[in-house]
C-alpha cells in the first residue's frame, strides 16, 4: 500500500470498455483535465485480469499510482457473453399454475419466413425446472385465488432435487400486485437463506407475461455469474491497493453500483454499445450539434445510434439472442459489418460482404494469422488506404501482398475483375449497406439525413464514414479524438441512473389520477432513496417522469415525458403530437390508455474539464502513397492527425495511432473543437 | 450488351431491397388499423417496368410472390400498361382480377423517368373491413363472393396525381369503418410515393437504362439459380395428397393433391387432383395457390436464392378452373389461407420424395382463428381475435418445434395480461400439450392448449380450425401429430365442438378450450435414441 501521506487525494477517473479483442481505457486527471487513452488485449477467460493489466500500464505510462484512482467506470460484456455462450447456472422458474410453458411458447412471430429449419434455442430454464404455483391475481390487483404457503415445502424439496442455484419467480399480473411473489420469496428465503431469488415485480414490473418472464429468468441466471465476476474484480482491486469507487455501465447508458449490478445484472445485458452512444451524446452537447448520427464500426459490427434534438433515443425493450429484455435501454441498430467482415462470391455469382466475420482470430488475410478469406480490412489495405507499417500505430505489420492475392483469387477471378477493382467492389458493397442501415434508422423515425451530422468512431470507422455520408446525403462528418477508445470516453462521462417502472392499464383520464399520483410518489421516493444510498448529494439528484400511453386498442405504447407540474390534458396533447410525428396521424377523439409510469432517477457525477494530449506517432511525417480511386492509382497526400493545423482537401488520408481517415474527393477537413476533425462536403462549383 | 459490372449490379440489387424496406417502414409508420400495424399483415414490392417483382419486403409467406401474379393479371386482362400514366395509382381487391381475398387491397404505381416507365412499385395491405355479411369481411358461412364484401376491379384511385374522390366515396360508403379504410389507404399511397422517389433517385444516379438492365439481370440471376437448384433434383414424378377437414358448410373432406414432375431444370406442378371448389369460403384463386407453390419450392432450395419473379420461370402450375385451388367466380374465398396451408404441406410431402432429408414432416398447417365478442352488463361490446399455432414437423436430424409459427402465416399471440386488462375474459391456462407431437426417431413439435373463461353475462364465439380429422403426417415411419380439438366446458362438463364454430352463444363461467395439432414425427419411433426418450419423459413432452 502506498503511503497516503505521500500521495495526493485520489484524482484519477478511468472509463473502461471491454470489447472482444481490446480493453479500452480513457484516463482523466480530474485536477489538470489531462486526458489519455490506452488499449490492452482483452482476457476473455477472466476480463478482470486484462482490466488490471490496463490499469497498471496506464499508471506506469501516465505516471500515477493505483491509489490515485478515485473512480472506475466499467463497461462489461460479462453478462452478454454468458448468455450468448449459455454459460449459465441451473435455475428454477416459479409461475402461476397452468402457465408454466409461457417461457417456452414465447410470442410466435418468426424472422426467417422462408426457412424450413429456423434457428431455435431451447428455453433457458427447461420444462421440468418450471414449477406451477396454485394462486391467481387478477388484472385489477385483486386475488382470485389466494396463495397457500403450504405448497412451499414440497416445492423446496423439488428445488433441492433439481440442484437449482437460483430461483426466478414470475406470476401472472404481479406487475399490478406483487404480494404473492413477495410472500413466496420470503418463504423460500426463510428456508434457504443462501439461495438467490429474483422477482419479476422487482426487475421488470411491466405488463406482458412472456417478456417479463424472459427478463426475470435472464436476470436470475446472471445473478451468480455477475456476482462472481464482481467478487473477483474487487478482490483483485483490493490486492492491488485500489480503493477507487467502482461503477458499472448499464444498457440505459447510466452507471450503477456493484451491489445493484449483482442484484439486477440484466440491466448490463445490452450495455456494450451504450458507451459509444453516450460519447455521441457528449459530443453533440459539446459541439452544439443537436442532431447527430453516431456510427461505431469495429471488427465485426456497425452500431448506429441517433441523437435527436440533444437526446439519445431510447427504447423500453431490447433483445439478446432472440430473448426479450424488458428494460429501458439506448436504441442501437447493429448490422454485422466491420473490418473483419468476410467478402465472398456466392453460388449465384453475387458479391456478398458479411455478416460472417474473420474476427481477430484468424482475422483478415493481412494479419498473417491463417485467415484465407478476404475481409474488408484486406480490401482497404490492397487499395492503399491503410499503411501496412502503421496499423495499430505500427504495433502489427500487415501483409499487403497476401491480401491482394486473396482478393484476386477469391473475388476477382470469379467476377472477372482485376484485384484492385474487386477490392474496390468489396468496399462499395460494404459502404452502401452501411448507408442503407443508417438511412433506415432515421427513416423509421421520420427524420431527414440532411439535418444530421455523422459522428464516426471505432477502429474501422474512419475509412468508411465519408463514403457512407455521401451515400446518405449527410453534409458533415465529425471524427472525434481517440476514435478507437471513444466508447470509453462516453463511459468516463456517465451518470448514475436508476430506471423504475410501474405498470397497470388505466384510462388516461382524471378518474385515474389518485392512483397515478400515489404510484408516482412511491416511484419518486424509491428513486430518491436509491440515489441517496449511492451517496449522491441532494443537489445532484434528478427525477424524470414519463408515461407509456396508447390509444385504446393499440398493442404498443409511446413513452411520453411528463415534466413536473404538467397537467393531464397537456400530457395527452404531448402524446397526440408525438403520435402524429411518429405515425403521421393523431386521433384526439379516441380514448387514451396509460400502460406504465416510469421514473428515471439520475445522480449526476461531478463534471471534469478535459484537456487533450497528443497520442503516439505525433512526430511521424508520413509520405504520400498510391491509392486506388475510381479505377486508377493516384498519389495521395497522407497527414498525421496530430500535426494537422489547417484545412486539407480530399483525396487524402489522415492517420493516427489506431485509425485512419479516408477523406474522399469533394470533401474538405479541418480541426474542430474538442480535438475533433470536421469534414464537410465542398459545395458544388466551389472546389478549388 | 452488358454495361453493368458485377459490383454495380450488386449495389443496385441492395438499393432496390432497401427501397422496398423503406416502403415497408412507411406503411408501418402511417397505417391506422391494428391489422396492418400490429399484426403486420402487409407487404411491399418493387417490380420491373413490365410487372415482374425484383425486390420485396414480405412479412407473410402467403403474400410472397403473389403480388407479381396479381399485377400481371391486372395489366394483361384489365388495364394494359400503356394506359398507366405518370402519377397514377391503380388499386384492386378483387380475387377474380389478381387478388387473394377481399380484405387485401393491392395498390400499384408506375415510376417514370423522362417520360419512360422504368419500374412499378406496389403494396398489399389487409384492411380491417371491406363490407359484406360479416365484420372483417370474413364470413364463415358465405357461399358467394358477393356476400364477402365490396369488390373493386382494377381502377385508378389516383389519376395523374389527382385523387379519384368518386371512387373513394363509393368505397367508404360500403365498409364498416371508413376512417380506417381511408387511413390505411393513405398509408399505401405514402408508401408508394416513398418507393417512387427512391427508384427515381436511383435511376437518375445510375441512368434509367442501367436500372432497367439491372432488373433484367436480377431476374435472370434468380432464374439461373432456381434452374440450377431444380437441376440438382433427380428427374421424376412425385405425387402426394393431404386433406382439409371440411368447408364449414358441408361435412365432406376436401382432397388436396399435387403431382410434381421434375424434368432437367424445370418443374411442373399438377394440381388437377385437387377437389372441386367448395361451397363455403375454403377456396383459393390461382394467385393464392401460386404463392403456396412458390413458398414450398423456394423453401426446399439448398442454396439462398434471392426471391423474385425470375424464380417462377422454370415452374409451370396446372390447376383446372373450378377446383379448390383455382376457384371459379363467384365462389367465396375468404378462408383462402386454409387452402394455402394445405397446399404447402402437400407440396412439401411430394418434394420430400424428390429431395429426402431436406423436408420436415407436416407442420400443424392451419391458422387457428378464435374470436370472442363479449357483451357486458350494460350491453357494452368488446372483441378479441386470436390466431394460434401448433407444433412443427420433425426433420431428419432434429425434433420439431413446439408451438411455433410456421409455413404460410406468421403472427404473434396476445399476452394473457393484456386480454385480462381490457376485456371481461380470464385465461385459465396456456401451455404445451404433452404427447401431441408425432412419435418418431425425431419427434414432432408439441401443439398447445389455451383456455378462455367468460367473465361477463354473455359472449359470442366463432372459430375457424382445421386438422380435427386429418392429422399432420409423419415421414419415413414417423407418426402423425395429434389432432386439434375445441371444447366448451360448461358447469364442469366438457362438450366437443367442431373445427368451425359460428356465433356460439356463451354465458358467464363458460370456458372455451382450444387444443392445436402437433407436428409429424420423422423416422421410426423405436429408433429414437434412449437418451432422447428419457429427455422426452423427463420434460413430459411424452407422457409417462
Amino acid at each position: 500500500m502506498p503511503d497516503p501521506a505521500a500521495s495526493p487525494a485520489p484524482h484519477i477517473r478511468i472509463g473502461i470498455d471491454i470489447g472482444g479483442t481490446f480493453t479500452d481505457l480513457q484516463i482523466l486527471d480530474e485536477r489538470s483535465g489531462a486526458l489519455h487513452s490506452l488499449k490492452t488485449p482483452t482476457t476473455p477467460e477472466d476480463p478482470s485480469i486484462g482490466l488490471m493489466t490496463g490499469l497498471r500500464d496506464a499508471a506506469t505510462r501516465f505516471r500515477f499510482t493505483l491509489s490515485d484512482i478515485r473512480l472506475l467506470l466499467h463497461g462489461t460484456t460479462i453478462a452478454t457473453n454468458a448468455v450468448l455462450e449459455r454459460r449459465l447456472p441451473q435455475g428454477v422458474l416459479l409461475t402461476t399454475a397452468g402457465f408454466e410453458d409461457v417461457l417456452e411458447i414465447g410470442r410466435h412471430t418468426r424472422r426467417d419466413i422462408y426457412g424450413l429449419k429456423p434457428r431455435h434455442e431451447p428455453p433457458l430454464i427447461a420444462r421440468d425446472c418450471r414449477l406451477g404455483v396454485a394462486e391467481r391475481m387478477r388484472a385489477d390487483g385483486s386475488a382470485e385465488m389466494p396463495l397457500d404457503l403450504g405448497q412451499v415445502a414440497p416445492m423446496l424439496a423439488r428445488i433441492d432435487a433439481l440442484g437449482a442455484q437460483v430461483v426466478a419467480i414470475c406470476l401472472l399480473n404481479a406487475h399490478v400486485n406483487a404480494a404473492h411473489e413477495q410472500a413466496l420469496a420470503e418463504a423460500i428465503q426463510a428456508a434457504r437463506p443462501a439461495l438467490p431469488v429474483c422477482l419479476s415485480s422487482e426487475i421488470s414490473p411491466e405488463i406482458r407475461e412472456y417478456e417479463r418472464s424472459s427478463t426475470t429468468v435472464l436476470n436470475a441466471l446472471l445473478m451468480p455469474v455477475v456476482g462472481a465476476y464482481l467478487d473477483r474484480l474487487r478482490a483483485r482491486m483490493a490486492e492491488a491497493g485500489l480503493a477507487a469507487r467502482l461503477l458499472l455501465v448499464q444498457s440505459n447508458g447510466g452507471v450503477c453500483s456493484p451491489e445493484m449490478a449483482a442484484r439486477q445484472p440484466a440491466r448490463l445485458l445490452l450495455s456494450g454499445p451504450s458507451g459509444g452512444a453516450l460519447a455521441t451524446l457528449r459530443m453533440a452537447q459539446a459541439l452544439g450539434r443537436p442532431n447527430l448520427l453516431g456510427v461505431d464500426m469495429g471488427g465485426t459490427s456497425f452500431d448506429i445510434c441517433v441523437v435527436r434534438e440533444g437526446a439519445v433515443t431510447q427504447m423500453t425493450q431490447g433483445e439478446i439472442d432472440l430473448l426479450p429484455v424488458r428494460l429501458p435501454m439506448i436504441e442501437i441498430r447493429t448490422i454485422g459489418s466491420g473490418g473483419g467482415s468476410i467478402a465472398m462470391v456466392d453460388a449465384a455469382g453475387r458479391l456478398r460482404v458479411g455478416p460472417r466475420s474473420a474476427g481477430s482470430r484468424p482475422g483478415p488475410v493481412c494479419y498473417g494469422r491463417g485467415g484465407v478469406e478476404p475481409a474488408v480490412t484486406d480490401a482497404n489495405l490492397a487499395l492503399g488506404r491503410l499503411d501496412p507499417r502503421f496499423f495499430l500505430g505500427g504495433a502489427m505489420a500487415l501483409d499487403r501482398a497476401a491480401a491482394e492475392a486473396a482478393i484476386g483469387e477469391r473475388i476477382g477471378t470469379k467476377l472477372g475483375l482485376e484485384s484492385a477493382a474487386a477490392a474496390e467492389g468489396i468496399l462499395a458493397v460494404t459502404d452502401t449497406s452501411l448507408a442503407a442501415a443508417a438511412r433506415l434508422s432515421l427513416f423509421e423515425k421520420g427524420l431527414d439525413p440532411r439535418a444530421f451530422s455523422l459522428l464516426s468512431f471505432g477502429g474501422a470507422g474512419g475509412l468508411h464514414a465519408i463514403p457512407v455520408a455521401e451515400e446518405l446525403g449527410v453534409p458533415e462528418v465529425i471524427f472525434p479524438a481517440d476514435a478507437s477508445t471513444f466508447s470509453a470516453f462516453g463511459i468516463l462521462h456517465s451518470d448514475i441512473v436508476h430506471d423504475l417502472a410501474r405498470s397497470r392499464v388505466l384510462p388516461a383520464s382524471t378518474e385515474s389520477l389518485p392512483h397515478v399520483t400515489g404510484a408516482l410518489a412511491e416511484l419518486r421516493a424509491q428513486g430518491d432513496a436509491l440515489l441517496a444510498a449511492d451517496g449522491v448529494p441532494e443537489a445532484e439528484r434528478h427525477l424524470g417522469v414519463s408515461a407509456d400511453l396508447r390509444y385504446r386498442g393499440q398493442a404498443f405504447e409511446l413513452v411520453v415525458p411528463w415534466p413536473e407540474g404538467m397537467e393531464l390534458p397537456a400530457l395527452l396533447e404531448a402524446f397526440h403530437a408525438l403520435h402524429a410525428q411518429r405515425f403521421s396521424y393523431a386521433n384526439r377523439e379516441a380514448p387514451v390508455e396509460l400502460v406504465a409510469l416510469r421514473v428515471t432517477a439520475t445522480g449526476r457525477l461531478p463534471r471534469a474539464m478535459v484537456h487533450r494530449t497528443a497520442g503516439a506517432g505525433a512526430d511521424r511525417a508520413p509520405e504520400p502513397r498510391g491509392v486506388w480511386l475510381k479505377g486508377a492509382w493516384r498519389e495521395v497526400p497522407v497527414y498525421q492527425r496530430e500535426q494537422l493545423g489547417g484545412p486539407v482537401q480530399g483525396p487524402a488520408l489522415i492517420e493516427e495511432e489506431y485509425t485512419t481517415i479516408y477523406l474522399a474527393e469533394g470533401w474538405r477537413c479541418a480541426p474542430g473543437a474538442e480535438g475533433t476533425l470536421v469534414a464537410q462536403r465542398i459545395a458544388e462549383g466551389t472546389a478549388a | 450488351m452488358s454495361t453493368l459490372g458485377p459490383v454495380e449490379l450488386e449495389i443496385l440489387r441492395n438499393a432496390l431491397g432497401a427501397a422496398a424496406a423503406e416502403m415497408d417502414v412507411t406503411v408501418w409508420r402511417t397505417s391506422r388499423s391494428t391489422v396492418v400495424r400490429e399484426l403486420l399483415d402487409y407487404s411491399t414490392a418493387i417490380f420491373d417496368r413490365d410487372g415482374y417483382n425484383v425486390a420485396q419486403s414480405a412479412r407473410i409467406p402467403q403474400h410472397l410472390n403473389s403480388m407479381s401474379t396479381g399485377l400481371l393479371t391486372v395489366v394483361r386482362e384489365h388495364l394494359p400498361l400503356d394506359q398507366w400514366q405518370e402519377g397514377d395509382v391503380v388499386i384492386t381487391n378483387d380475387p377474380y382480377c389478381g387478388g387473394q381475398h377481399i380484405p387485401d387491397i393491392l395498390a400499384f404505381r408506375p415510376v417514370f423517368v423522362a417520360g419512360t416507365r422504368v419500374a412499378i412499385v406496389g403494396t398489399l395491405c389487409h384492411h380491417l373491413d371491406m363490407g359484406g355479411m360479416a365484420a372483417g369481411s370474413y364470413a364463415a358461412t358465405a357461399t358467394e363472393i358477393f356476400q364477402e364484401g365490396l369488390r373493386i376491379p382494377p381502377l385508378k384511385l389516383v389519376r395523374g396525381g389527382a385523387l379519384n374522390t368518386d371512387l373513394l366515396a363509393m368505397m367508404k360508403q360500403n365498409v364498416r369503418r371508413p376512417d380506417m379504410l381511408w387511413g390505411d389507404l393513405q398509408a399505401q399511397l405514402a408508401s408508394l410515393a416513398v418507393g417512387e422517389a427512391n427508384i427515381r433517385r436511383l435511376a437518375e444516379r445510375v441512368g434509367a437504362e442501367k436500372l432497367v438492365e439491372a432488373c433484367a439481370r436480377i431476374l435472370d440471376g434468380s432464374e439461373r439459380a432456381m434452374r440450377a437448384m431444380i437441376g440438382r433434383i433427380p428427374d421424376g414424378r412425385y405425387a402426394f395428397e393431404d386433406f382439409l377437414d371440411d368447408d364449414g358448410i358441408t361435412d365432406a373432406p376436401i382432397r388436396v393433391h399435387a403431382a410434381v414432375t421434375v424434368r432437367g431444370e424445370e418443374m411442373e406442378v399438377d394440381l388437377s387432383g385437387c377437389g372441386p371448389q367448395a361451397l363455403g369460403p375454403v377456396n383459393a384463386t390461382l394467385a393464392s395457390s401460386g404463392s403456396a407453390v412458390s413458398y414450398a419450392i423456394m423453401a426446399i432450395a439448398d442454396q439462398e436464392i434471392p426471391p423474385n419473379a425470375g424464380c417462377y420461370r422454370p415452374i409451370t402450375v396446372i390447376a383446372p378452373e373450378g377446383s379448390i385451388v383455382h376457384a371459379r367466380h363467384p365462389a367465396p374465398v375468404a378462408n383462402r389461407i386454409a387452402v394455402g396451408h394445405r397446399l404447402a404441406t402437400t407440396l412439401l410431402g411430394a418434394l420430400h420424395q424428390a429431395v429426402p432429408g431436406r423436408v420436415p414432416a407436416a407442420y400443424y398447417g392451419v391458422s387457428y382463428v378464435c374470436s370472442f365478442q363479449t357483451i357486458g352488463e350494460a350491453g357494452e361490446r368488446g372483441v378479441l381475435v386470436e390466431i394460434e399455432v401448433g407444433g412443427t414437423g420433425a426433420h431428419a436430424d432434429a425434433d420439431g418445434l413446439s408451438a411455433y409459427t410456421y409455413g404460410m402465416h406468421n403472427n404473434s399471440n396476445i399476452p394473457a395480461e393484456m386480454i385480462e386488462s381490457e376485456l371481461p375474459l380470464t385465461l385459465t391456462g396456456y401451455g404445451l400439450l404433452d404427447g401431441s407431437g408425432g412419435a418418431g426417431r425425431q419427434r414432432g413439435g408439441l401443439g398447445l392448449f389455451r383456455e378462455w373463461r367468460i367473465d361477463c353475462p354473455e359472449a359470442v364465439f366463432t372459430a375457424n380450425g382445421e386438422r380435427f380429422r386429418h392429422a399432420p403426417y409423419g415421414l419415413e415411419g414417423g407418426e402423425p401429430g395429434a389432432l386439434g380439438h375445441l371444447w366448451l366446458i360448461r358447469d364442469g362438463a366438457r362438450q366437443a365442438l367442431g373445427s368451425k364454430v359460428n356465433n356460439l352463444r356463451l354465458k358467464r363461467g363458460d370456458i372455451i378450450r382450444l387444443e392445436t395439432s402437433g407436428g409429424g414425427g420423422y423416422g421410426l419411433p423405436q429408433d429414437r435414441p434412449a437418451a432422447l426418450q428419457a429427455m422426452d419423459r423427463r420434460l413430459r413432452y411424452v407422457p409417462g
